[in-house]
């Protein structure tokens, strides 16, 4: 059976994926689990494996090319089987076998996606209507029905969202693919305007700043650094400890764990934390899944990984995919303090300033101490104040006593 | 509905009230059919009839739907008015020539001559535990059939407003009573009143999805709707009331307005009522539906006698609830 190789969707608002490379030439052989293509999409370069041994065959992107998520792009056949003939329709994007989207669509890095790719989704009639109406090109919407239909709301999400940016984001994109704006960015550059921008406009942000002395944390840090390094390589970091340290707070507080769905709030079961990593064109967020459960050794294991592949632009689909919250540092840079911008469907985002030495009243006394500032951004319709102030708390107090992060 | 008459009847008592004010009016209505004298039916509908009216106007008749049903299509032809009453919709089947190729033709073919202003009284539904064949709702067959109305009321105040429009009309009009609904019990004025045929009845507003629901189907209907509102959706139930003529705008209407339909009706889904009206709804609303529109009847097999077997062969609130929530994506 011939199993067709689409260009995966990895996010839920990504629209193409750029062909990097392909890692096999058309006629040779591959087996199942092999790395098959390199793809450019909204965050990384990922590899995809090959969802079937067989032979590539049927190709039809180039390198370089830039395809709609979910178009089939290649076929791995059968010896002296050929590609389908159907696949010819398959590549106007009109409609696409759920299925064959399946493999490469890596299921298990979201599972709480509610839908798949959606620009080969069916349409319902009003929302066809819709969007004739208000000018909206289709093929940039994405769809939330069960199926991935696109309904009304979806159409009706977009006119309002563009009632409050000035434009259209589906017949703005299309002229844009026109004109020259897209040439000059790259594929991870734009999708961190669109991201941010639809977060920004459409989820209520509100910021609470906790200073917390780290003189704990640092004594942490040379206590059991050696320990770490020793028996697996790598150098305990501070991030390491404020990751562990959330995610501990992200078990007391599941609402801060939480995700934003347009009927309501949904409590993530498990406690996925993102870092947000810098690399040449723009922000990745790699993801140490189930973070509470792991042990110090094993998250600086999984960051020093996730930090080498990210700067190598080698991240996989998993790696990037269902984060629930989101750690930003900046201390490196020696930023004292600053908010960031919550990566939705997430409830918050911490954002971490550098330690530095600073004056501060110890037992009515002035005193020297290594300080940091953690600034929680939230979405206030998930959180509020006295919730974000609450987690804040508990966050700080197991920063002041690491203790507890270490059994 | 005017406030002055807060007054609960059954539905029973409802049509029975319908019958006595018009045969009271109109000396020319009568009662014909099986048990309906001293035994009142059955479903006891006609109780105390024969004792205002006498034997000669409620006519007890031997066990004979093809004779006394042609007995009606001669007797409306000639000048009466009768009330027809076969016991169980299921024996519709024996008067079909009787009402689907005289009744429904006697007009048109006369060139208006002759009208047969008759009424066919008969029941419908399941839940009884009566068994394949006397448990049918059989409404769609006479729906089909132009020339003849059909009326289906799902509470006591329908069925004594369309009641009395259905002995006034000079048309054959079928009347189906949901058996099971004989004693439910809802307000109905004092005064005269009459509901015209084709209007349909918003029995709750909704926003978000439209139920279309007849006869003992809008009870379910409206059972689901309250379970939805819990969940959070907003269904409204639109009741057609008659199938024929249809309310076809109150129903576009409604389904432009939610933007999804569920209809819903005890008779088989093959072929039946759900297909007619989801057809209306498709057609006219297409431009406005956001799903397509879903139609739940009874499963395509005979009614079993087995509780636990009719009970699955039956539309339920559960089914309709499950329905409904899927297609608003809950």
């Amino acid at each position: 059976m011939a199993h067709s190789i689409v260009m995966p969707a990895l996010e839920m608002a990504q629209e193409s994926g750029k062909l990097i490379a392909w890692r096999k030439k058309e006629g040779e052989t591959i087996a199942k689990g092999e790395p098959l293509l390199e793809v450019e999409t909204d965050k990384a370069v990922v590899e995809v494996e090959s969802p079937a041994d067989g032979i590539l065959a049927g190709v039809k992107a180039h390198e370089g090319d830039v395809i709609p998520v979910g178009q089939t792009i290649a076929w791995i056949v059968q010896p002296g089987e050929k590609p389908p003939a159907e696949s010819e329709d398959m590549a106007t994007g009109r409609r696409m076998d759920a299925k064959a989207a399946a493999p490469a669509a890596a299921a298990p890095a979201k599972p709480s996606a509610p839908s798949g790719p959606s620009a080969t989704a069916r349409i319902s009639p009003k929302a066809r209507r819709l969007a004739k109406e208000h000018g909206i090109d289709l093929a940039h919407v994405r769809g939330s029905g069960g199926d991935g239909e696109i309904l009304a709301e979806d159409i009706l999400a977009l006119v309002n969202a563009s009632a409050s940016q000035g434009g259209v984001p589906g017949a703005a994109k299309t002229a844009q693919a026109e004109g020259r704006a897209t040439e000059t960015l790259t594929q991870v550059a734009r999708l961190m305007a669109e991201r941010t921008t639809q977060s920004w406009t459409t989820a209520p942000h509100f910021f609470v700043t906790r200073d917390a002395d780290a003189t704990a944390l640092g004594a942490a840090r040379e206590k059991f650094g050696p320990a770490i390094e020793r028996e697996r390589g790598v150098r305990l970091s501070h991030t390491d400890l404020l990751i562990a340290a959330v995610a501990h707070a992200l078990e007391k507080h599941p609402r801060v764990n939480a995700s934003w769905r347009g009927s309501g709030i949904h409590l993530n079961p498990e406690v996925n934390v993102g870092v947000a990593m810098a690399v040449d064109d723009g922000v990745v967020t790699a993801v140490i899944p189930a973070a509470n459960r792991k042990s110090l050794g094993e998250i600086a294991v999984l960051r020093r990984d996730l930090a080498e592949r990210a700067r190598a632009g080698k991240l996989r689909p998993a790696d990037i995919a269902g984060a629930t919250f989101t750690i930003s540092n900046l201390g490196m840079y020696q930023v004292d303090a600053f908010t960031a911008i919550i990566v939705p469907p997430q409830a918050a985002i911490l954002a971490v300033g550098s330690i530095s030495d600073r004056v501060v009243a110890v037992n009515g006394q002035p005193a020297v101490r290594p300080m940091m500032s953690l600034t929680l951004s939230s979405d206030h319709r998930v959180l509020d104040g006295a919730r974000a102030a609450l987690f804040l708390n508990d966050l700080v107090a197991s920063i002041v006593e690491p203790k507890t992060l270490l059994q | 509905m005017p406030e002055v008459a807060v007054r609960e009847l059954t539905m029973a008592e409802a049509v029975r009230e319908a019958l006595a004010e018009e045969m009271r009016r109109d000396p020319r209505v009568f009662i014909m059919g099986e048990d309906v004298a001293e035994a009142g039916t059955p479903f006891k509908v006609l109780s105390g009839m024969v004792e205002e009216f006498g034997k000669s106007r409620v006519i007890d008749t031997p066990i004979s739907e093809p004779g006394f049903t042609g007995i009606a299509v001669g007797a409306a032809m000639t000048g009466m008015r009768p009330v027809v009453d076969i016991m169980f919709g299921d024996f519709l089947t024996l008067v079909m020539d009787q009402m689907v190729n005289q009744a429904a033709k006697v007009h048109y073919m006369s060139g208006g001559a002759w009208k047969v202003p008759m009424v066919l009284r008969t029941t419908l539904g399941g839940g009884r535990r009566s068994a394949a064949q006397h448990s049918q709702s059989l409404h769609a067959w006479m729906s089909h059939v132009p020339g003849l109305k059909v009326v289906l009321p799902s509470t006591p105040y329908d069925a004594k407003g369309l009641m009395k429009t259905a002995i006034r009309d000079d048309n054959p009009v079928v009347f189906f009573e949901d058996k099971m609904m004989f004693k439910v019990k809802g307000p109905v004025p004092v005064e005269d009143y009459a509901i015209p045929f084709g209007v349909a009845d918003v029995k709750r507003e909704g926003e978000d999805i439209t139920i279309v629901a007849t006869s003992s189907m809008v009870p379910v209907a409206l059972g689901a709707a309250k379970m939805l509102e819990e969940i959070g959706i907003s269904a409204e139930v639109v009741d057609p009331r008659t199938t024929w003529p249809l309310d076809e705008k109150t129903l576009i209407e409604s389904a432009k307005k939610t933007s999804r339909a569920i209809v819903v009706d005890e008779g088989y889904e093959r072929y039946g009522v759900t297909a007619e009206i989801a057809s209306v709804i498709a057609t006219g609303a297409f431009y406005d539906l956001d799903a397509p529109v879903k139609r739940i009847g009874a499963m395509h097999v005979p009614v079993p006698f087995s509780p636990p077997l009719e009970d699955a062969t039956i539309p339920t609130e559960q089914l309709l609830f499950e329905t409904a929530k899927k297609m608003c994506k809950r």
